[in-house]
């Protein structure tokens, strides 16, 4: 009964939406605010890896861009947050641009490896141009201006800046579902076979590398509000190789799985910072090695796959199931979806 | 599980109201929430777990454990707590973490803070909350500099006193003409411009200065034209740090600059990466430490007891978190409260001497704290005679001469 109800797209929306206005109340707010904001980051490189095919290790240039420009407007030109933040997203969806056109002819360990040095040559100007970006002391004191409201509390910015969070999530979900979504996966399991039915494939790859991009950068821009300040640390690599390590947690493909990987490694890194630990690096290393043996497709792969297990068990009770899990290890998220949806 | 998260929920809503309720001046108690709280937050597992650390947290132990049996029944701070957390040199989490020590674990002063962006991310927050940080770890002048606030005080070193003590010092001696390479970044240039000035200051020359990349591993670019350059420069001053610094030495010693008439000069070195690198590799070398264990008796019987705690010698920055962690609990002791204002008032332009800190004085226009530092070389190992005896000190360079004249860019 329960399962059944978990499986329903409303419920389980509607029990997603609750986690997240609930999310202050449970932990610390500014811890609360980083999981959303990284949540948009992982979901981010989840669009282009779990349906694009396409791993990036550079999303940190766009996380950062967008970060340092969402500073740079609040601090310069004292408009309310929300046009720094969208000032921001479209700063790394512009910056996307030509590094998406170069770098999506790519694909594989060559794509990864282009995106990491186009990111490195962010965080090198980033770093060099001091007189903007304040260099290794980063940009710092960025206000929280919204139409004169206080909210110098966390407790209360967290509540300004879910909504950008929100949307971003809501438009990876439906990028993921159009037709526009569809092809990208069609093209991530047989480019030659996209072509050959007349879809440009290099340019669908590059509007969800932009997408993708202004996803990341919306998610950089509340982080940077949200902390007031940007930093090095934003577009560094491993920035990028955390989002990375999230999507792979919470499973490929998934786009929630992102959301949760986010909130385990968030909050992982927030225990592990008090909890006395000298080596965190071991323990968070660890994890997601046992996560990656344990659960093949990540945490939310995994649950899912038990779900839609026990709700075949209990439908057809008589038969044994061995073939049911066959099918249901090779099924994608968009079937499950329609299935569950109707 | 839905009544942990309840409790949760009502623990976190009962912190939140405690937090708008205390606050600084909460009330007619001397001492707010019941105790003063010490939070040591710093980096515990990257790049300067070893220069401060853990380690740090012990320092910090050691100076409330000095001040309870200075006072005992006197002391105003009768409930002393440390805390610790650690920002992995992540700027973001120790803007975080800040936030949280300060408003949900009641800190009333953070310490140490490594890293100029973290640095400069928790003193914004102790400005909002109006409580006191006094950071250690971090050299950049920013902190007294525009970025200064009336709750900010920084201790120990900065980019202005590494430069110039090296390099006024090394050039009177009569060291004229330079060669310098600085990583090409925000601290390797204010490094190349600092050590520049005081080189010219002092009758000296920069022959060249280059800036290499960063990170970097490999300077034999730089490294052989050192000795072609006209005029041939006597000293090469290098303003890596780290990992970059120990390749250059590495370099420079299979180079043999040193046979060929170029001594070596460090911007920023700490006896901690002596210790990784191995004397040899460094013997010789010149450079400025704020505080050096073995300098004299008392830094030796204090060194003592800290190891007797960490199996350790202290670097500078251990000592430096105990002198900070005494002399904010002295100001306490003399306001007669732990309020942040009435501390602030004790702080500034407060002159004293202690373990770490001689001659020292604490800035009234801009919370820095001044005081005699050192001017040391790296032994070789030959006359090494125990462990982490590194350091020769050729002589102390007195508060006034070691750090900047405040210029008037911060305003508090």
């Amino acid at each position: 009964m329960i399962i059944r109800l978990l499986a329903r797209r409303p419920v389980a929306a509607g029990i997603g939406l609750i986690a997240a206005l609930a999310l202050p109340w449970l932990i610390y707010p500014p811890v609360a605010m980083d999981i959303m904001a990284w949540a948009l980051l992982a979901v981010a490189v989840d669009l282009l890896l779990g349906y694009g095919g396409l791993l990036s290790f550079g999303h940190a240039a766009f996380w950062g861009t967008s970060a340092y420009t969402t500073g740079l407007i609040a601090l310069h030109t004292g408009l309310p947050f929300p046009v720094a933040i969208v000032g921001g997203a479209l700063a790394a969806a512009a910056l996307a641009v030509p590094i998406g056109y170069l770098s999506v002819r790519l694909s594989g360990i060559y794509f990864a490896m282009v995106t990491l040095a186009f990111a490195q040559m962010i965080y090198f100007i980033v770093n060099q141009w001091r007189d903007v970006t304040g260099g290794e002391n980063g940009l710092q004191g960025v206000p929280r201006e919204l139409l004169g409201a206080d909210l110098s509390d966390p407790f209360y910015f967290y509540y300004a800046g879910l909504p950008f969070v929100l949307l971003g999530l809501w438009a990876a979900w439906r990028i993921v579902r159009s037709p526009f979504g569809q092809v990208l996966v069609s093209i991530r399991d047989n480019p030659s076979r996209a072509r050959a039915l007349g879809y440009p494939v290099d340019r669908y790859r590059l509007l969800a590398f932009v997408l993708s991009a202004a996803l990341a950068g919306l998610g950089g821009g509340v982080f940077a509000i949200s902390h007031g300040f940007a930093s090095l640390h934003d577009v560094y690599w491993t920035t990028s190789g955390q989002a990375v390590m999230m999507v792979i947690l919470g499973g490929i493909g998934t786009l929630w799985g992102a959301v949760l990987g986010a909130a385990v490694i968030v909050t992982l890194n927030d225990y592990l910072a008090t909890a006395g630990f000298e080596e965190t690096g071991i323990v968070t290393g660890a994890i997601f090695v046992l996560i990656v043996l344990l659960f093949r497709k990540g945490l939310w792969g995994t649950g899912r796959d038990l779900l839609t297990a026990a709700r075949a068990r209990r439908a057809r009770p008589a038969e044994s199931g061995e073939d049911r899990k066959v099918e249901v290890a090779t099924e994608r998220p968009a079937a499950v979806a329609e299935r569950s949806g109707g | 599980m839905k009544a942990k998260g309840l409790s949760i929920a009502v623990v976190t809503a009962g912190a939140l109201l405690a937090g708008c309720g205390g606050g600084p001046g909460g009330g007619g108690g001397k001492i707010s929430d019941g105790g003063v709280t010490l939070a040591v937050l710093n980096d515990q597992s990257a790049v300067y777990a070893d220069l401060s650390g853990k380690n740090s947290v012990t320092a910090v132990e050691m100076a409330v454990a000095d001040y309870k049996a200075k006072y005992g029944d006197k002391a105003v701070a009768d409930k002393i707590e440390v805390i610790s957390a650690d920002h992995q040199n992540k700027p973001d989490l120790a803007n975080s973490k800040a936030q949280e020590l300060y408003d949900r674990r009641r800190a009333d002063v953070i310490l140490d803070v490594p890293s100029s962006a973290a640095a400069l991310a928790v003193a914004t927050q102790a400005k909002a909350k109006k409580k006191i940080f006094i950071d250690i770890g971090a050299a950049t002048t920013e902190l007294e500099g525009k970025q200064c606030n009336k709750y900010t005080f920084h201790y120990g070193y900065n980019t202005y006193m590494l430069a110039n003590g090296t390099g006024s010092t090394v050039t009177a001696d009569g060291a004229k003409t330079w060669y310098i390479v600085y990583p090409d970044y925000a601290f390797g240039q204010d490094m190349n411009k600092s050590f520049t000035a005081a080189i010219q200051k002092a009758g000296g020359t920069v022959v060249r200065s280059d800036p290499t990349p960063f990170p970097n591993d490999n300077f034999s670019t730089f490294l052989l034209k050192a000795p072609n350059l006209n005029p041939k420069p006597q000293v090469l001053g290098t303003m890596q740090a780290g990992g970059d610094l120990v390749n250059l030495v590495k370099q420079y010693n299979e180079y043999k600059l040193q046979d060929k008439g170029i001594d070596l000069a460090v911007g920023l070195m700490f006896i901690t990466d002596i210790h990784s690198l191995g004397p040899d590799a460094l013997a010789g070398t010149t450079f400025t430490d704020p505080w050096y264990w073995n300098a004299n008796q008392q830094n030796r019987a204090w060194a003592d007891k800290f190891m007797a705690k960490t199996g350790t010698r202290p670097s500078f920055a251990h000592a430096a978190n105990y002198s900070a962690a005494l002399q904010y609990l002295e100001a306490v002791q003399r306001a007669g409260t732990d309020d942040a204002d009435a501390v602030v008032k004790e702080l500034e332009g407060h002159t004293f001497n202690d373990v770490f800190a001689d001659n020292a004085t604490i800035r009234a226009e801009d919370h820095l704290l001044l005081h005699d530092v050192e001017l040391a070389q790296v032994k070789p190992s030959s006359e090494v005679k125990e462990p982490w005896d590194y350091e020769k000190i050729l002589k102390t360079i007195p508060a006034e001469q070691a750090f900047q004249p405040a210029d008037g860019s911060c305003r508090l």
